[in-house]
């Protein structure tokens, strides 16, 4: 248990000194954001240890993520392509390395496979890291053989050029399965539904609020929020990353609470039971 | 070695940008804000040759050897070519180069204005017909789900348009009772008893409302019903996965930074 209680102390310890804030060390205005990054930091480090240490983390059944490699069986066994779209934005965008973390696990299936891995790309530096993802992930399923230079390769810098690059893409080569993992924006629908006129199993992930409706309409299976940042770590199979899953719910429950309790709050305030207007509080503070 | 230092970048990097929204020192704050993505820029650009040489080397492997599709490829290198011609090598105008890529009457304007735009705009004009293949698809009845969805899709579509603004109370009324009745349809037995309800109902509810003085509530008002849906029960919805999204990309960001997240280092 003690080896635990860094968890509970060092946050409030952090907390207690940014309160102090000595020396006019830290920044006034971001106070929210630094509590949450704070909380939330430990809170997902203490399941990581908590998981490292052996304890057993259930992980919910994910129907995209169990048919990834169902979709790559059925390109194999149909003999066709696998297209993989890892969205139109560029490195700074968390999407972009969510989309890449899961096309490297996408490739050890295709490599294990045998099958056809096509990678059309929008930005050239992502185009750069998405051939070193899919190389490591070839060399490490053993088969560096199958590995080809113009697997992953670079169409356009332009949304709907990009768009009409992949739907002739998808028009020509007619891939059985096609992965949508990344940031996209209006070109979204244009594409899935190509993919869906051509009969692919077509499995979407984003974090694009806007675009999920789409998604979720036009494919097979879609990562909805969450899940497709959590997909990688769950593909992965490590229990640090399970672990940081398990945190990530438990900060969720901890948001559940407190939008009750903010609600009550508000009523009560409404009312007159209470003067303090608690959601005052979490109004989230930016700088600049 | 030469990953560890991957490694140790990425761990480094990562500290140093978040503690640039947090502390209170002027240099690290200007090297987040201002230094850092200028970097990232300038490495951005680099791998900008290294996309056109890739796409130079992909399509003319493809001519070469006549592969599969290989005539597409012939148009896309004229295209490309074209464009560096009129960019670089011939002007077509008095403009200087450089400053003619934003002039009108330089060749590689006209080609911006006449062949680029109208392309991309055709590309975008597709998105109404797949919205409506898609709406379609979604909107089939299948369950219970599919059925909310497309009474909240209709409703929504009528409250959006000017005619929406001209239907009286009662018929509001009338769709709504309608609506209920196709809901709970199966529950009836004996579909004679389920008409003279409806009809029932579709008589006396009306009758009731107005004897009420409740015609104008908000709910017998499509556009106003409609603007109630957006804002509750959508943004509600939507809400919820924002969240799950923000929690999500602090717990990838934290794996990354933390160095736990190796894959997109080829790990």
């Amino acid at each position: 248990m003690n080896k635990y209680l860094k968890y509970l102390i060092l946050p409030f310890l952090i907390l207690f000194i940014y309160y102090l804030n000595p020396f006019d060390l830290f920044l006034i205005g971001n106070e929210t954001t630094f509590i949450c990054v704070i909380l939330i930091c430990f809170v997902v480090e203490y399941f990581i240890e908590k998981a490292k240490n052996g304890e057993e983390i259930y992980m919910r059944p994910i129907a995209a993520i169990k048919a990834m490699e169902e979709a790559v069986g059925r390109a194999t066994e149909m003999g066709k392509p696998v297209l993989y779209i890892p969205g139109i934005s560029s490195l700074d965008e968390i999407d972009t390395i969510s989309g890449l973390i899961i096309l490297g696990h996408v490739a050890e299936m295709t490599a294990e496979y045998e099958s056809n891995l096509h990678v059309p790309v929008c930005v050239p530096i992502v185009m750069e890291t998405a051939k070193e993802t899919c190389k490591e992930s070839y060399l490490k399923k053993g088969r560096p053989d199958l590995y080809r230079n113009d697997m992953v390769h670079y169409v356009t810098d332009d949304q709907f050029a990009y768009a009409a690059g992949v739907n002739g893409i998808m028009l020509r080569e007619k891939p059985a399965a096609i992965f949508f993992q990344g940031k996209f924006y209006a070109e979204s629908l244009i594409l899935a539904e190509t993919g869906n006129s051509i009969g692919a199993i077509q499995i979407a992930g984003t974090g694009s609020s806007s675009q999920i409706p789409f998604f979720v309409t036009a494919c097979d299976y879609t990562l909805i929020g969450e899940e497709f940042y959590a997909a990688s770590a769950y593909l992965s199979g490590s229990p640090e990353m399970l672990g940081s899953i398990k945190g990530q719910d438990y900060v969720k429950v901890g948001c559940i609470i407190l939008i009750i309790l903010v609600f009550i709050c508000s009523i009560l305030n409404s009312y007159g039971y209470v003067n303090f207007d608690i959601s005052s509080i979490f109004r989230v503070n930016v700088i600049k | 070695m030469k990953r560890q230092i991957a490694y140790f970048l990425v761990v480094f990097v990562g500290f140093l940008a978040l503690a640039g929204h947090f502390i209170h020192y002027a240099p690290l704050n200007d090297f987040i804000d201002n230094d850092a993505t200028q970097w990232f820029d300038i490495i951005a650009g680099f791998a900008a040759f290294l996309g056109v040489i890739n796409l130079l080397q992909l399509h003319l492997n493809k001519v070469a050897n006549k592969r599969q599709n290989w005539e597409y490829s012939i148009f896309t290198l004229f295209g490309f070519i074209l464009m560096i011609i009129f960019g670089f090598i011939y002007n077509g105008s008095g403009f200087d180069m450089g400053p003619h890529l934003k002039k009108e009457g330089s060749a590689f304007y006209w080609m911006f204005k006449n062949i680029y735009l109208p392309l991309g705009a055709s590309m975008f004009a597709l998105l109404a017909f797949f919205v409506a293949s898609a709406s379609y698809r979604a909107f089939k009845i299948r369950n219970f789900e599919a059925t909310l969805l497309l009474i909240s899709g209709i409703f929504l579509m009528i409250g959006r348009v000017p005619i929406g603004q001209l239907i009286p109370w009662w018929i509001t009324l009338e769709i709504y009772i309608c609506l209920f009745f196709a809901i709970v349809a199966n529950k009836f037995n004996d579909k004679k008893i389920m008409l003279y309800s409806l009809i029932t109902s579709m008589i006396t509810i009306p009758l009731i409302i107005l004897f009420l003085d409740l015609t104008n509530l908000s709910i017998l008002k499509i556009p106003e019903f409609q603007e109630w849906i957006m804002n509750v029960p959508a943004t509600a919805g939507s809400r919820a996965i924002m969240i799950g999204i923000a929690l999500g990309t602090i717990a990838q960001s934290y794996r990354i930074i933390t160095g736990r997240e190796r894959s997109i280092l080829g790990d």
